[in-house]
């Protein structure tokens, strides 16, 4: 495979062409705050906390979707994006109803260790405190709207990864929610085949298994990634 | 170096970070070295007095606790906002959601009542409830938070020790953030 | 058929329209129609008949032809005269004076009401004497469904020009030369953007027509679309055959039905004449359009959503790059213009790339056209050389300000723009100049407001706007907007804080740099042009809160 030159925060690195930002980085040991992204399923580039500062380009973009070009110089820590980063989970924490002291995923939650990445002590925006629902209708899981971030992982999983396709997304804006089927209830979905993979990548306590309660949630994102690449093994 | 005050109240919260305020042990030996605590939920003093810090415990839930933050925000030169419920409004916002009339009628009217009438409150002498529970910093500048519910004795003890000390805390570096 | 075939038809249709002494164009655009056109043209038809003229007088249902609320409007040619709101009552009286006596009726001429004295040749009237009419030219004299019409009007002449003439790489040139810019509003120049699409290599490549007009107050691209779609067909034809292409997809929003409707009878019509289908004109060029209709997401304008609504998925947008001129619809090179863009398309192949980039400045050449509307004495769609000053549009063409009230402001470019105060009403008007003062030029939607606007109030308005039409995919534009139209709305009630004003503009910066598509970049425009110039209103609603929260935070 061919290399380019590219620097990343004043790193002067080869990197194979074809390679996003973020693998990048990953394969350098230069972290980057991700929450939509998983490995192994496709990427939306919609968290924006993986945006970096490319020189000669004047917009943020997102390391998870930008290829890697020769002769780019690539920022990822300026004051700039770190403040966006603060701003973006102040918006994740405000949006709906993170309650941690009552969440089964406390301590065990991406969306908090994020909070603790970027040093969020407090959210200095109004909480909106949403309507949102708790679909208890599943056998064995359980969908709490109140704790979804909308990274659409669980969509993706579902149909990129299961086939699935029971997660869908509906309404636009501020009042977008995942769906299962036809916004119907989980329990009645005629597409899900209860196979957890919606429930292990799921960043926050939003989806999980009945069979825990307040902080004992412990999920296995990697599951997801390591299945996918042993499919490409093809053995 | 004159003797700081330290002050701490009680608002929309379950009290447990006051408990967690106790849990520092002894440590509050070293505290007092440095602070004399002239206010707290069971020091029988009506009004707050001035002081150098002083710890909220609890969110913004009625016209009362909207009246005694605004007060202790004149009275305090650092005010903290101690514990989730001051930081995000935690479990007492999680009435947010419902209209007033929906929680206090379930509380009062539909729920079981030891006056077994189901009836509504009506003194005057009550507090009034807000139609939204807000965290401190919608309503007053918060000069230093403690998130966690509640926050652990030992972070507590840190920064009152950093602010008794004239110094800043800080609890990303000292990695000391929690929520919940 | 052949390009023979096209010149015969071009002079047929000219014989034929030579035989009447009058043509008398009725406009049939969606604003003359909501007023009662459809009546009044059936009424003219039945009067021209009755009185035996129909050898003489050839009635035409056309399309917009300007000031839109003077409506229905009535055109007699070739004199020129324009009547206004003309009704079932009166259209007798315009056809027994003005076409048998030869004497206009001044009382029901354009602008009677309000002029001291009315023009008999409209031309003459300032309103349409300062316009300069490209995209627009056809536009209210020709009958949009019928091809010959256009024909007539030099139609496709241009399409025959480049498949018989000129080489994919010599169009391509003479766009570049025209300097022609996106007309759709970020102003792209459209040369580069067809040479990029050309130099990708592909099996399969797509034209895109943009005709998700979804700001509020514009309606350029429905006026266009409505009153000579043929001439966005042709220019999507030249576009193919430009860039290698052979498949088109006008994507028009649902809410233009009749749009819609004329574009579907202009395709219809041009593969029966074999202007669009396989071989065009004898040609080796085959180039087919598909219409699809959108379902009323203002974010499917943006051209990645719009991609993936076409595509049949869910119209959000998604990063770029790659850019559709890389992979767009279905994974291929795609074209993707504005209705306005593919309108310019023809009269710069047929009068040459020079002639039209001495239009305008010299960054922004050429005509724009625009929507004008809101506190303004004639609104209506206008046609303007690039460059022209605010003042002479709000002033000269708009007639100013009704009511005796002041000028405050301008807004531009809808839910994306800004405000431009009255300090800056002699800007001309083109796209850099737009930038420097906060706005953009946008589609070409133009807001007059006069002293009685509420400054944050509209700031607000457009949040709102902006805040429903987010399609919720990234974080900054879904929460970032609904936050900032709170916190203006709290400002509103006067209860607003220094310390919201703060927040706000944190956001604002924020969201216009973090988010995912140009919805939520340009959705802060209207806030932070507002604060630039009327920061005091900001501060006079929030010195005037009276809750307990304003004194405290100082």
């Amino acid at each position: 495979m061919a290399k380019i030159p590219v620097t990343i925060d004043d790193k002067p690195l080869e990197v194979e062409t074809g390679r996003t930002i973020l693998e990048a980085c990953k394969e350098n040991g230069i972290e980057i705050l991700t929450m939509c992204h998983l490995e192994g399923i496709g990427d939306v580039g919609a968290c924006r906390l993986c945006l970096v500062e490319i020189e000669g380009i004047n917009k943020l973009l997102p390391a998870c979707t930008t290829k890697v070009a020769a002769n780019q110089v690539i920022k990822t820590k300026t004051e700039r994006l770190k403040k966006y980063q603060r701003i973006t989970t102040e918006l994740f924490f405000a949006e709906r109803n993170h309650i941690c002291a009552v969440c089964v995923a406390d301590g065990n939650c991406e969306l908090q260790d994020l909070g603790y990445k970027v040093g969020m002590d407090h959210v200095r925006f109004p909480y909106l405190f949403p309507q949102a629902n708790v679909d208890t209708s599943h056998p064995m899981y359980v969908m709490d709207h109140n704790r979804c971030i909308m990274c659409t992982r669980c969509v993706r999983v579902c149909s990129e990864v299961e086939g699935a396709h029971n997660w869908g997304i509906k309404n636009r804006g501020i009042e977008v929610r995942v769906i299962s089927d036809f916004d119907t209830p989980w329990g009645d979905s005629t597409t899900c085949t209860s196979c957890s993979k919606c429930v292990n990548v799921c960043p926050t306590g939003a989806l999980w298994p009945k069979t825990v309660v307040q902080g004992q949630l412990v999920k296995q994102p990697k599951m997801v990634s390591e299945l996918v690449a042993k499919r490409k093994m093809n053995l | 170096m004159k003797k700081k005050k330290i002050g701490t109240v009680w608002l929309g919260g379950c009290s447990g970070c006051h408990m967690s305020l106790l849990d520092i042990d002894e440590r509050i030996l070293e505290v007092v070295k440095l602070a004399d605590i002239v206010k707290c939920p069971i020091v029988d003093q009506k009004e707050f007095p001035q002081v150098d810090v002083a710890l909220v415990e609890g969110s913004v839930t009625s016209d009362e606790h909207l009246h005694e933050l605004l007060h202790v925000r004149k009275q305090a030169t650092c005010l903290v906002a101690l514990g989730d419920c001051a930081v995000t409004a935690n479990v007492t916002g999680m009435r947010n959601y419902l209209k007033k009339e929906e929680v206090l009628n379930y509380a009062y009217v539909e729920a079981a009542s030891n006056d077994k009438e189901g009836k509504m409150p009506q003194h005057p002498a009550l507090l009034k409830l807000h139609e939204k529970v807000v965290p401190l910093q919608e309503v007053v500048h918060v000069d230093y938070v403690i998130p966690g519910c509640p926050p652990s004795a030992d972070t507590i003890f840190y920064v009152l020790a950093e602010l008794l000390n004239d110094r800043v805390p800080n609890l990303e570096q000292e990695r000391k953030l929690k929520y919940g | 058929m052949n390009r023979q075939d096209l010149k015969t038809i071009a002079e047929s249709a000219k014989a034929e329209h030579n035989q009447f002494k009058h043509k008398v164009c009725v406009c049939c655009g969606a604003g003359c129609l909501s007023s009662g056109s459809e009546a009044v043209l059936k009424k003219l038809q039945d009067e021209v008949k009755a009185r035996g003229l129909d050898k003489e007088i050839r009635v035409v249902p056309s399309g917009c032809m300007g000031p839109c609320n003077q409506g229905p409007l009535v055109k007699v040619m070739p004199e020129y005269a324009i009547y206004q709101k003309v009704n079932c009552e009166n259209i007798a009286a315009v056809v027994q004076s003005q076409l048998v006596e030869k004497r206009p009726i001044e009382d029901l001429l354009l602008f009677a009401d309000s002029r001291p004295k009315p023009y008999v040749n409209a031309q003459e009237d300032p309103f349409f004497k300062k316009q300069l009419k490209v995209v627009l030219k056809d536009c209210g004299s020709i009958n949009p469904e019928i091809i010959e019409d256009y024909i007539v009007r030099d139609g496709y002449k241009a399409l025959d020009k480049v498949l018989f003439q000129m080489s994919p790489e010599e169009v391509i040139a003479e766009i570049k030369h025209s300097r022609l810019r996106g007309r759709g509003g970020a102003g792209f120049p459209t040369g580069i953007k067809w040479e990029t699409v050309y130099k990708y290599v592909a099996d399969q490549k797509y034209v895109i027509c943009n005709g998700d007009e979804g700001d509020p107050g514009a309606f350029m691209d429905r006026s266009v679309l409505e009153g000579n779609p043929h001439r966005v067909l042709e220019g999507m034809a030249i576009a193919g055959y430009a860039v290698g292409a052979n498949k088109g997809y006008a994507y028009i929003r649902g809410e233009y039905p009749l749009a819609i409707k004329r574009f579907e009878a202009a395709i219809k019509s041009a593969k029966k004449l074999g202007l669009l289908g396989a071989n065009i004109l004898g040609s080796t060029f085959s180039f087919d359009i598909e219409i699809r209709i959108g379902a009323g997401a203002f974010v499917c304008g943006e051209e990645t959503a719009l991609i993936a609504s076409i595509e049949g998925k869910r119209g959000t947008p998604r990063p770029r790059p790659p850019f559709p001129a890389e992979s767009g619809l279905w994974g291929k090179p795609t074209l993707i213009n504005n209705v306005e863009t593919l309108a310019s398309i023809a009269p710069i192949i047929n009068k040459g790339g020079e002639w039209y980039s001495e239009i305008g400045t010299p960054k922004s050449a050429g005509t724009k056209v625009f929507a004008l509307a809101g506190k303004i004495n004639y609104s209506g769609l206008i046609e303007v050389p690039m460059g022209m000053s605010l003042r002479e549009i709000v002033y000269d063409i708009g007639g100013g300000v009704p009511g005796g009230k002041e000028f405050k402001s301008a807004q531009t470019g809808g839910p994306s723009g800004g405000c431009i105060p009255k300090e800056h009403l002699d800007v001309k008007m083109d796209y850099e100049n737009l930038v420097s003062l906060g706005s953009i030029m946008g589609s070409g939607g133009l807001i007059i407001m006069d002293d009685s606007s509420d400054m944050v109030d509209v700031a607000r308005f457009f949040m709102e706007f902006c805040m429903d039409e987010s399609c919720g995919k990234c974080v900054p534009c879904r929460v970032g907007t609904k936050m900032m139209y709170d916190l203006l709305t709290k400002i509103c009630n006067r209860q607003g804080t220094r310390h919201d004003l703060d927040r706000l503009e944190e956001l604002a910066v924020y969201v216009k740099e973090a988010s995912l598509c140009g919805l939520g970049m340009s959705a802060p425009n209207p806030l932070l042009s507002t604060l630039r110039y009327y920061k005091n209103e900001y501060l006079a609603h929030i010195e005037r809160n009276t809750t307990l929260e304003g004194v405290s935070h100082g």
